[in-house]
């Protein structure tokens, strides 16, 4: 192709941290031709780790010929769920401390030092009470050691800004500490989501820019000097300066991106894209090209924010959940994520003669727990975690069971019988327990798992597939069953998942299943008292003698990620559409990283200024974040809002690194006289370097 | 500073760097090895160069020719020449700071100085940097963005100054009293009494720093 060869070429690495694996894409930008792949696992202790290996080991000639690198990344949904966030102070300025309370909202604002003062507007934007600075400057020099950040959200700040702006004023000259205001991350009215969303994000700034340096660092060392872009939670991309200043949106970046590089790769406008991983299957659709967008702020953890994200809806299910008997002792496909037994054998030869020797024991000795083996992940000698873990009375250390871990994986009930507990909730219980040497990566756990049976099955076999086969043997043994009977009722239950998943996301209703699976005997119990029950059985098994029923989804779902080709043909025919399986679907959620579009958004609200009485309109606000106009009549308060947000929205995406951005401006009404002008700026990554 | 197009990188760099020269950490006059600064604060070494690049137009940070890069040097003249420009415009902020200071300038200065009055005599790190806030503080009640900026400049240097005579000096007591005699001036819109207060507070500093300098031999 000689138009090809003309155009210079432009690299452009893309890489997206997936709970189990970090995945990296090198492309040439133009020709859209990916160059290499390369996957390298997540450290969840610390992000920056897995991509660090992506970019020093992704086979390229010259990385300096690399123009643009942009990264998805769970980094900040996973610091707010696990608590990793900094300390922030919450300002919240014209609250009503008793609504808040009426409706038990206190948990909802994303940390626990919250504090109520005087000031706030009107929904006109007027003063709704004096603002009471010397109480805000007293409470921030009395706390301004005990946090790390400071959010200011002020009542209806969106109409009118100024006490919030007063605010950051006046703190910053007492103190140090990053500022974050609410009207600048959402010009929604909400005001808790405003309060939560700017408390999140003063909680992520920190952890962002540690996050961007240590990228940029890994960058330098392969010599790539380029831009680097961040995918917000719509799929769109922002510059690393704008991402380290709104954490808060890269919230959901990682789902976003991988339905991106679904309709990337598969070219298809409308279709449902389905990313199976090692610990999640992730589901989100492409209507006219575009990812739909959630109308409600996105929700994280049990925070309630206002940030825009993609609609998608996330199950714990993938290629490495664990098979295991559920509480009822029930078999149950995940939630929780191990390492598959035959990549642990692989690795460690012992396990495998061990899984020979359980195969033929007896049935009583040969439990599935025995399944279940915990590793050492990590040495981690010089740990805080370990030096600073008691000793609970009379239970195991931490160390203890470091110790045991020394010489190889152990199987689950072997490690209580060591330790001399009766219960794995007993091993190293508290701070330094067992549960939280594995969220350090300490310590690791394995088990069966779907990519065990695939294993078996010869059907993607790259490690221990004898080790794999022998695991599944006692696990069916244990349950009197063929192994592969068992294998199959595995996999129904995996397209079942999937297939409810896929109904719920798209119908927006519930379908309570039994916990666990269906078998025969549920169907046709379920089938009795519950129609939407039946149904969903029905279509998927066909069983009535009379009534066929059947889904069918008129898109077809684009599969992305390793496991898809073996989870979702099932799941296809059942709802009767075409499964695509694009070329490079396995590192799909990395390219989306790459095809996103750099976006800027500037919203201006336009709002009448009434007599003091509030009935007559003398005029209309122009309302941006920083500045109030004044205009007689509504028109004229239009247009300057139009042009106002066009230059506004253009020179942030010329910033945030778009190439000739393109900008819309729609005019949507909030009620109440109240216009909401929004300028939306796109382009494509400006590629440099 | 106005660092926002600044690559996150570069600013946390900076920031680090310039915190490191105006405590002496790093010594007047020592050589700086790129690299191995880079390796110290576990930054790359394009972030680095670029905030000392940066530090050397806040002139903190001497690039020469053929010997490389140098902490820039502390010495008698730059004592004289420093205060001689600190004088007028520090007076010049009080001045119209009491002419245009808002309401919430007040509170802001008055938070201040109670603060300062608050704190310990021992905690002179404290100290030292609530009496830069304060100094800042007046220089945004003046109103005068250019006014502001030029001082702010010139702190990095004061500060490496109050640092050098810091083992011999501790702080100045004195000063807990002078702003509260300020902080009333600009309440009162007293301008020339304020420009006088100021005045005569920032000459005391630097006949104390003179005087120390001197008699130590600390240069």
């Amino acid at each position: 192709m000689d138009t090809e060869n003309d155009s210079p070429r432009s690299l452009v690495l893309g890489i997206d941290t997936g709970g189990t694996y970090t995945d990296g894409v090198l492309l040439e930008y133009h020709s859209r031709q990916v160059l290499a792949t390369h996957k390298s696992l997540t450290t969840r202790r610390d992000f920056s780790i897995g991509i660090e290996q992506v970019i020093e080991n992704i086979q390229i000639e010259d990385p300096s010929a690399i123009k643009m690198v942009s990264i998805s990344t769970t980094l900040a949904t996973n610091a707010i769920a696990e608590g990793k966030g900094k300390r922030v102070a919450l300002l919240l300025i014209g609250y009503d401390p008793d609504l808040v309370k009426s409706f038990k909202m206190e948990g909802r604002f994303a940390t626990p030092n919250y504090y109520y003062f005087a000031g706030g507007h009107d929904l006109y934007g007027r003063e709704k009470e004096a603002l009471d600075l010397p109480a805000i400057l007293a409470k921030v020099n009395q706390i301004k050691g005990q946090v790390d950040a400071v959010a200011v959200s002020s009542y209806f700040s969106p109409l009118n800004p100024e006490h919030e702006n007063r605010v950051r004023k006046a703190v910053s000259s007492i103190c140090d500490l990053p500022i974050v205001l609410g009207h600048q991350l959402s010009t929604k009215l909400g005001s808790v989501e405003r309060a939560t969303t700017a408390a999140l994000n003063a909680s992520l700034l920190a952890v962002l820019q540690d996050f961007v340096i240590a990228v940029r660092r890994a960058m330098e060392r392969r010599q790539i000097d380029a831009p680097l872009m961040v995918v917000r939670g719509d799929g769109t991309l922002m510059s690393d300066e704008f991402a380290a200043h709104t954490p808060v949106e890269t919230i959901h970046s990682g789902p976003a991106a991988s339905a991106i590089g679904g309709r990337f790769l598969s070219g298809l406008d409308d279709a449902l894209v389905v990313d199976v991983g090692g610990t999640t299957t992730d589901i989100a659709l492409v209507e006219a090209g575009q990812v739909t967008v959630s109308e409600d702020g996105a929700t994280v953890g049990h925070y309630k924010t206002a940030v825009q994200a993609a609609n998608l809806l996330s199950i714990a299910l993938g290629g490495d959940s664990h098979i295991a008997l559920n509480r009822e002792k029930v078999i149950a496909v995940g939630p929780e994520r191990v390492v598959p037994l035959a990549h642990l054998a692989w690795q460690y030869p012992q396990v495998g003669k061990r899984l020979k020797a359980l195969s033929r024991r007896a049935w009583a000795q040969a439990t599935p727990d025995w399944l279940e083996y915990w590793y050492l992940a990590r040495d981690a000698q010089d740990n805080s975690l370990l030096q600073t873990a008691q000793q609970a009375a009379g239970r195991p250390s931490a160390k203890a069971l470091i110790e045991f871990l020394r010489d190889g994986p152990k199987p689950v009930p072997e490690i209580i019988k060591h330790l001399g507990v009766l219960h794995v909730a007993q091993i190293a219980p508290g701070a330094g327990g067992a549960q939280e040497l594995m969220r350090q990566e300490i310590i690791g756990k394995a088990g069966l798992t779907p990519t065990d049976l695939m294993h078996v099955e010869g059907r993607y076999d790259p490690w221990d597939a004898e080790a794999a086969s022998l695991a599944l043997q006692v696990f069916a043994h244990h349950q009197f069953r063929d192994p592969a009977e068992l294998r199959q009722e595995v996999w129904r239950q995996i397209t079942e998942m999937i297939v409810q998943a896929i109904i719920t996301f798209l119908s927006g209703k519930t379908l309570h299943l039994p916990d666990g699976r269906a078998s025969e005997e549920d169907t046709g119990r379920g089938g009795r008292d519950d129609i939407g029950r039946w149904f969903f059985y029905n279509s998927i098994y066909d069983t009535h003698p009379q009534l066929e029923t059947r889904f069918r989804l008129r898109q077809p779902i684009v599969g992305i990620g390793a496991p898809a080709s073996f989870f979702l043909h099932d799941v296809a025919d059942v709802l009767h559409t075409n499964l695509i399986l694009p070329q490079h679907h396995q590192v799909a959620n990395a390219l989306g990283a790459i095809a996103g579009s750099v976006m800027v958004v500037e919203e201006i609200l336009v709002y009448p200024m009434v007599s003091s009485s509030g009935l007559e309109v003398l005029g209309y606000y122009v309302q941006t974040s920083e500045e109030r106009q004044e205009f007689e009549e509504l028109d004229d308060a239009l247009a300057q809002a139009r042009s106002l947000s066009e230059e506004r929205a253009l020179g942030a995406a010329l910033r945030s690194g778009a190439d000739n951005p393109q900008v819309v401006i729609e005019q949507l009404t909030d009620g109440l006289d109240t216009y909401r002008v929004r300028a939306k700026a796109m382009g494509n990554p400006r590629l440099t370097g | 500073m106005g660092m926002e197009l600044v690559r996150v990188d570069t600013q946390r760099a900076y920031e680090l760097i310039w915190e490191r020269i105006t405590t002496l950490e790093m010594a007047p006059g020592a050589p700086i090895n790129e690299q191995q600064l880079a390796q110290e604060l576990d930054m790359g070494q394009v972030p680095v160069r670029e905030a000392l690049r940066l530090l050397a137009h806040e002139n903190l940070v001497v690039v020469t020719p053929r010997h490389g890069l140098y902490v820039a040097d502390v010495n008698a003249s730059d004592l004289e020449q420093l205060s001689e420009i600190r004088l007028p415009l520090e007076a010049l902020c009080a001045n119209l700071a009491a002419q245009r200071a808002t309401p919430d300038d007040l509170v802001i200065l008055e938070a201040l100085r109670q603060e300062q009055a608050n704190a310990p005599a021992a905690d002179t790190h404290r100290l030292f940097d609530l009496d830069h806030k304060f100094h800042q503080a007046v220089a945004h009640a003046a109103g005068n963005k250019y006014l502001a900026q030029t001082l702010d400049r010139l702190f990095g240097l004061s500060r490496r100054l109050w640092y050098l005579v810091l083992p011999h000096l501790g702080y100045l007591p004195a000063s807990v009293e002078e702003h509260l005699e300020l902080v009333e001036a600009i309440r009162a819109g007293d301008a020339d009494r304020a420009g006088q207060i100021m005045h005569h507070h920032v000459k005391e500093f630097y006949a104390k720093v003179r005087k120390t300098l001197t008699t130590d031999g600390v240069t």
